[in-house]
């Protein structure tokens, strides 16, 4: 099939047009801001018809008018990045509250202080308990199939929650991949217009987003019900999703794990750049595997530890911390398998924070480390950027 | 549009029933009952966190039209994002009308609210002003007048005036961003319905800012609601007035204003301000009501 040179933030943007978004409201950030000139410029050029490209303040009003525009059966794109996301970070809790299935690309980017505009995951794994579905691309292919995909999640009448799909900054963003664009006609196919059964409309008002009393505990219950609904509607839409593009994707990426002693957990595009150390690992005989986590809510609890289950040693490798407390995906995937029977150690390393580059070396660096750990019984929890800190 | 000469035209028919958790007297809640007469049921009301907020209270509602809550600050925004999902889906001859207190209209909402109005979007921004953040219990806001009590301002010592900061001009500011801008009263509904009758035609953004009489906050017998907004307007407190293509039009305009303290001392907000507050409070309602006058049916912004 043919394939185009496009950057991640215009595949998020085919993403946004193939699905006839039909409200974008926006706001610019850097490293987002390619993905909404795209968008802008088909808008201009009469390559959006029926969809309104609305200017806005700032993020938070970006995300308002995303729930407004949703609460009235909008099908509704957006994009941001960083400090941007920070903003909306009140109206994200209302919009998952609303069931309001929203689509947004976030471009990862490191927090300030000190300003960096280079890309680390603080900014996406902070709306973790948001209550949005979270979704992260490793290549410019999945950001285009993973925006197609939360569309379809997101609008199942079992699910109705909103989703982000996150690609690193600059790694992705602004860098050119052979991808594969889908005809219109595919994605019609795949996903049908947006008809919502519970909007505001004409001679039904509607109350959205009314106080409660003591049902407060019922709707948060039902939120997270939706949530872990989505786990089973994501696998069902793989079959259609292969059907139509022939192309398909698991609850988890699973790479040379089949004897794997060794495993390194990683998130996003350093996954590629592990994946091709591993191959030359490998031919050093060591039993190297890599489990990449593309789908960060819901949780997949049972794909994870399946896929771990027979590991010796497991590195967490977070571009991503918890001040004082270490990486955010280190102790998720602890308590992923404290029920199995056998108990693998697990190291954790916090690395590529603000952009510091994850290379092949310092992937064999960290296996190195998790060998000595198996060796020693000892697992460590380890700032991999620093001599020392 | 639809016109309104006396009170015998305002329709009977209303879209604000019981069964409301607001005070007895409540002036903002007497204001939206009194828009939707206007409005109708296919008006979807957004609503910034406020008073008003408790209106509906799950799983009941007052109200015959739809309703957002979505947060504070971010009403003007949630509304231009309906107006574009419904003109979108062929719903364009709904109404959307923000409904928001002065604390999330002059102060944490004021960016949207601008950004709203500056790109002129079809929308009537309704902000019942009850000078105040009401629904937490009466804090100051910078629409909060000189010389008002509130717990943040709260007179002592040190401080006997209670607010010393003057509170913004709103309506100027509104209008400098070329919308129809007008101030609303209670206690002149016939006034209040045709500049939301008004509003509903225009093809872009209307502001009517209503005096939201607040028995709790004010501190008065909730029977003196109407009596209040009268006297806010008489006094020159709450002039009635609205600008449109920059142009100031006076709607009630008198020969003399009553002295400011028939309006303080009916409400416990005032009650100890010293005289030389009640001084520099005259003062600077006269030079607005100065002003006023000297633009009246002139370029004011």
């Amino acid at each position: 099939m043919k394939q185009t040179l496009v950057t991640g933030n215009e595949a998020a943007a085919w993403g946004a047009r193939l699905v006839r978004a039909k409200y974008i409201p926006n706001f610019p950030i850097t490293p987002q801001t390619e993905c909404i000139e795209t968008l802008a410029r088909w808008s201009a050029d009469g390559e959006l018809p029926g969809t309104y490209f609305d200017r806005m303040e700032s993020e938070h009003s970006v995300m308002s008018a995303a729930v407004g525009a949703a609460a009235v059966g909008s099908r509704v794109f957006t994009a941001t990045s960083s400090q941007g996301l920070l903003l909306m970070h009140e109206v994200l809790y209302i919009a998952a509250g609303m069931r309001l299935p929203i689509v947004m690309a976030t471009i990862s980017r490191g927090l300030s202080a000190p300003v960096t505009l280079w890309s680390d995951h603080n900014d996406f794994l902070d709306q973790r308990d948001s209550g949005w579905l979270m979704f992260h691309a490793e290549n410019n292919q999945e950001v285009l199939d993973m925006v197609l995909q939360a569309y379809r999640i997101a609008e199942d009448p079992r699910v109705l929650l909103p989703a982000m799909v996150n690609m690193d900054g600059y790694v992705l963003s602004f860098t050119d991949e052979p991808i594969i664009i889908p005809s219109p006609g595919q994605v019609e196919e795949f996903l049908p217009k947006y008809a919502p059964a519970h909007t505001i409309a004409k001679n039904r008002p509607v109350t959205v987003g009314p106080p409660v009393l003591e049902e407060y505990s019922i709707f948060r219950a039902q939120n997270h019900v939706a949530s872990r609904n989505a786990l089973n509607v994501i696998e069902e839409v793989q079959d259609d999703f292969e059907k139509i593009f022939g192309r398909r994707y698991h609850l988890v990426d699973e790479f040379m794990l089949e004897d794997a002693e060794l495993v390194l957990v990683t998130q996003g595009s350093m996954s590629t750049t592990a994946k091709a150390a591993i191959l030359e690992m490998r031919d050093e005989g060591i039993k190297v595997g890599l489990l990449r986590l593309r789908i960060i809510r819901p949780w997949p609890n049972e794909a994870v530890a399946g896929a771990l289950k027979d590991a010796k040693a497991i590195a967490v490798i977070d571009r991503n911390v918890a001040p004082g407390k270490g990486g955010i995906m280190f102790p998720e995937i602890i308590e992923t398998l404290y029920n199995l029977d056998r108990l693998p150690l697990v190291s954790g390393f916090v690395v590529g924070l603000g952009g510091n580059p994850q290379t092949e070396s310092k992937v064999k660096e960290i296996t190195h480390k998790l060998m000595d750990d198996l060796a020693a019984g000892r697992p460590r929890m380890e700032w991999n950027d620093l001599e020392e800190i | 549009m639809q016109e309104f000469k006396s009170l015998k035209d305002i329709p009977e028919q209303d879209y604000f029933t019981g069964g409301s958790s607001a005070c007895a007297g409540c002036g903002p809640s007497l204001g939206l009952k009194l828009a939707l007469k206007v409005l109708g049921p296919e008006t979807i009301i957004i609503n910034s966190a406020g008073c008003m907020t408790l209106l509906p209270l799950y799983p009941n509602t007052p109200l015959k039209a739809s309703w957002i809550h979505n947060a504070i600050e971010n009403a003007a925004s949630t509304a231009a994002g309906a107006r574009h999902g419904l003109d979108n889906l062929g719903n364009g001859d709904m109404n959307v009308v923000v409904y928001a207190g002065d604390g999330a209209t002059y102060d944490i909402g004021f960016a949207s609210l601008s950004a709203a109005a500056a790109k002129n979007e079809r929308i009537i921004y309704i902000c019942y002003n009850n000078q105040s953040y009401g629904n937490t219990g009466f804090q100051w806001s910078t629409a909060t007048p000189y010389g008002s009590e509130t717990k943040t301002t709260p007179r002592g010592k040190e401080n006997p005036t209670g607010n010393t900061i003057v509170n913004k001009d709103m309506l100027k500011i509104m209008g400098a961003h070329r919308v129809y801008a007008a101030t609303a009263s209670l206690a002149y509904p016939v006034d209040f319905l045709n500049k939301l009758s008004r509003a509903k035609e225009r093809d872009g953004f209307s502001y009517i800012e209503l005096l939201g009489a607040c028995t709790a906050g004010w501190n008065y017998d909730p029977r003196l609601t109407i009596k209040i907004s009268k006297l806010a307007v008489r006094c020159g407190m709450w002039p009635l007035y609205e600008i449109e293509h920059g142009m100031l039009n006076l709607n009630k305009d008198f020969n003399e204003l009553k002295p400011i303290d028939e309006f303080l001392k009916m409400q416990g907000r005032y009650r100890a301000l010293p005289p030389e507050g009640v001084e520099r409070l005259q003062e600077l309602i006269d030079e607005h009501w100065a002003e006023l006058k000297e633009y009246n049916k002139q370029r004011y912004v």
